[in-house]
């Protein structure tokens, strides 16, 4: 199912940062959205998925027949939409492998029916998460650790795709997931996530990037340019390159004129 | 059958002599009974003192409900601190008040001149006791408990304690707690406060640390209408240390005062404080601590963190550290402290990963807390108090 978004216009307090974006991104697709830092970029992946600090002033989001915005964010989360956060927060006391169970589990939960029933056996949730680990080059130590509580960057963004790969949504939002990578963890990180393309081939995801740098690991297939809060350019894979030759400054003279 | 007791207040120095004990304990009841009568009424602003009223409490001389919730650990002395007076005389007075005078408080005071109840637990020198001791403190006859227990750990003794006051009755718990430490002994000390939730309870407990020793601290408060505990570590000995973590739990009606006092006195001691609290519905929870480094402490460490959630907008959490320095030569001290509610980041991160909001407060409460829970020593006590955290929150 394709992610539409129409018109969506959101605040911080009294600032308005998304000020219309519209943009489709279609299942078995990779969707990159580039632009300069103050775009809008992250402002558009958490309002997507709910974010309390984003206000939507109008606009919708839509996925699988619903108009997400009017979901609560766990309820997004299970109709297969994924955010891969910039900064993951830590979660002092609770064990990733305590928290990833309880997010598996809150997945497979259907309305009506005992949490018992539907709960993923504990004997497979060891073994699914030990897996994806040891693909993910994640040390079986972490399974016990407290979540992100003393993770360095590299660590954090390949906890994010092990939860993304546990989880298996339909549609992954990453934000910024190259930020405070260096070469060899990226590697890691983006055949995790081509890994779980491979699987999943319906996938669709929305990479959200101010670097062509990510683009060489995870292959776009369309590319959105961003600027001061709306979509203003759409193209294929050769966008990244010209937008890595030539700066932003370019479309910016083309979209707004030259300011001087 | 039943006969009416005597309300504590119309109490003579007469009752509350006991026949059979020594007269050094005889006289020293005596002295602590002058002062609940002549002694000023605490300066304790944030405890409401008409819920500890001595005109509400009523005398019982029954003994109550100690039992062990353990076996007792090979090589260790436990058995109701009266019968230690008998039996082991010497080293009860030679402990008994030396850490919680009955100058404290009229409620110290009180319990020395009428306590019935409690424990007498001691480590003889270089034994390790091999397994936790459990003691485990319910109401008996009357409205009032009054216990006390004694703790002796001679050189280079160790021995995990576990003290739990629970169930229903009273309303009123009236405790006191010494911990002595010989030198280069080590005492890990899980104290509870489970009581039902109509129990109004005042403590006292006081660690004396001596030199090399330590003292590993964990305090649990879920229990009890009110509680006003007064809790100290004394850093006596050179190289002495403390490391000390609370969970607390308020919740609806609930007013849970803890007022932990740390001395640093010897040289090179070294504490740790790391106190949590939750407070719900109604709930008010209150850390008064004071944290003194005397001075002839030198090369001290003292870092203390205490971090309140809120979980709903009525509830409240007061904190008021203090530190007060008599030396120039301390190491480090530190003081970190948050209040509030359950972090936003944190709750949407867990909701963004299809776990309800609900669900993902649960379990970010119950991981505030996991540091402190997981100390307890005893697994089915851990499993069951975190079992009843986990049912209010």
């Amino acid at each position: 199912m394709e992610l539409v978004i129409k018109d969506l216009h959101a605040n911080i307090g009294d600032k308005e940062i998304l000020k219309g974006v519209n943009l489709t991104v279609t299942p078995g697709t990779i969707h990159a959205i580039m632009g300069p830092n103050g775009s809008g970029k992250s402002t558009l992946s958490n309002t997507i998925m709910g974010h309390p600090a984003y206000t939507v002033t109008s606009g919708e989001v839509w996925y699988k027949g619903q108009n997400v915005l009017e979901l609560p964010v766990d309820e997004r989360a299970k109709l297969g939409l994924f955010l891969a956060f910039q900064y993951p927060v830590s979660i002092p006391g609770v064990t990733v492998a305590n928290f990833l169970r309880a997010a598996v589990n809150a997945h497979r939960s259907v309305a009506g029916k005992d949490t018992r029933e539907t709960a993923i056996p504990m004997a497979q949730y060891r073994k699914d998460i030990r897996e994806k680990m040891a693909t993910l080059g994640v040390d079986d130590s972490f399974a016990r650790r407290y979540l992100n509580d003393g993770f360095s960057g590299g660590e954090k963004k390949r906890i994010e795709i092990l939860q993304m790969s546990m989880l298996k949504p339909s549609m992954a939002i990453m934000d910024e997931t190259d930020s405070g990578l260096d070469i060899d963890a990226l590697k890691v990180v983006s055949q995790g996530v081509n890994t779980l393309l491979t699987q999943n081939p319906e996938m669709g995801v929305l990479v959200i990037t101010h670097y062509q740098r990510l683009l060489n690991y995870i292959k776009p297939n369309r590319v959105s340019v961003m600027m001061e809060g709306r979509i203003v350019r759409e193209g294929g894979p050769e966008l990244a390159l010209e937008l890595e030759e030539r700066g932003y400054d370019f479309i910016r003279e083309e979209v707004f004129g030259n300011a001087n | 059958m039943l006969t009416k007791l005597p309300v504590i207040a119309a109490l003579t120095a007469q009752d509350i002599v006991v026949a059979s004990e020594p007269t050094w304990l005889q006289q020293w009841r005596q002295a602590a009974w002058q002062h609940v009568n002549e002694g000023a009424a605490p300066l304790w602003r944030r405890t409401d003192l008409t819920a500890f009223a001595l005109t509400d409490m009523e005398f019982s001389a029954t003994t109550s409900t100690s039992q062990l919730g353990s076996a007792i650990p090979d090589g260790v002395v436990v058995m109701p601190l009266s019968q230690a007076v008998r039996e082991h005389g010497d080293l009860v007075k030679a402990h008994l008040g030396s850490a919680v005078s009955f100058n404290a408080s009229k409620y110290a005071a009180l319990n020395a001149a009428t306590w019935r109840d409690g424990w007498f637990v001691y480590v003889p020198k270089n034994h390790e006791a091999s397994v936790p001791l459990h003691l485990l403190q319910g109401f008996g006859a009357g409205n009032t408990l009054v216990a006390r227990n004694l703790v002796v750990l001679e050189r280079g003794a160790q021995l995990s304690l576990i003290e739990q006051y629970a169930g229903d009755g009273g309303p009123f718990a009236v405790v006191a707690s010494e911990l002595i430490l010989g030198d280069g002994a080590t005492l890990k000390y899980t104290s509870m406060q489970t009581w039902g939730a109509n129990v109004h309870h005042m403590g006292h407990q006081v660690a004396k640390v001596g030199n090399d020793a330590t003292i590993v601290w964990t305090s649990v408060n879920t229990g009890a209408a009110h509680q006003h505990v007064d809790a100290e570590t004394n850093l006596v000995g050179n190289g002495s240390r403390v490391d000390w973590t609370a969970a607390t739990v308020a919740g609806n009606g609930q007013r849970l005062l803890t007022a932990p006092w740390l001395r640093h006195v010897g040289r090179a001691t070294e504490a740790h404080m790391d106190f949590k609290t939750v407070v719900k519905g109604s709930g008010y929870a209150t850390f008064d601590g004071m944290i003194k480094i005397e001075g002839g402490s030198t090369d001290t460490v003292t870092r203390l963190e205490e971090h309140a959630l809120h979980l709903s907008p009525q509830a409240r959490s007061d904190s008021i550290p203090g530190l007060k320095i008599d030396t120039n030569n301390v190491q480090k001290a530190g003081h970190a402290s948050t209040s509030g509610e359950v972090d936003d980041e944190q709750l949407f991160y867990m909701q963004a990963r299809g776990i309800p909001k609900s669900d993902a407060v649960h379990m970010i409460v119950m991981g505030f807390f996991e540091s402190v829970l997981d100390r307890i020593p005893l697994d089915t006590l851990r499993e069951q108090v975190t079992a009843d955290i986990s049912a209010r929150i």
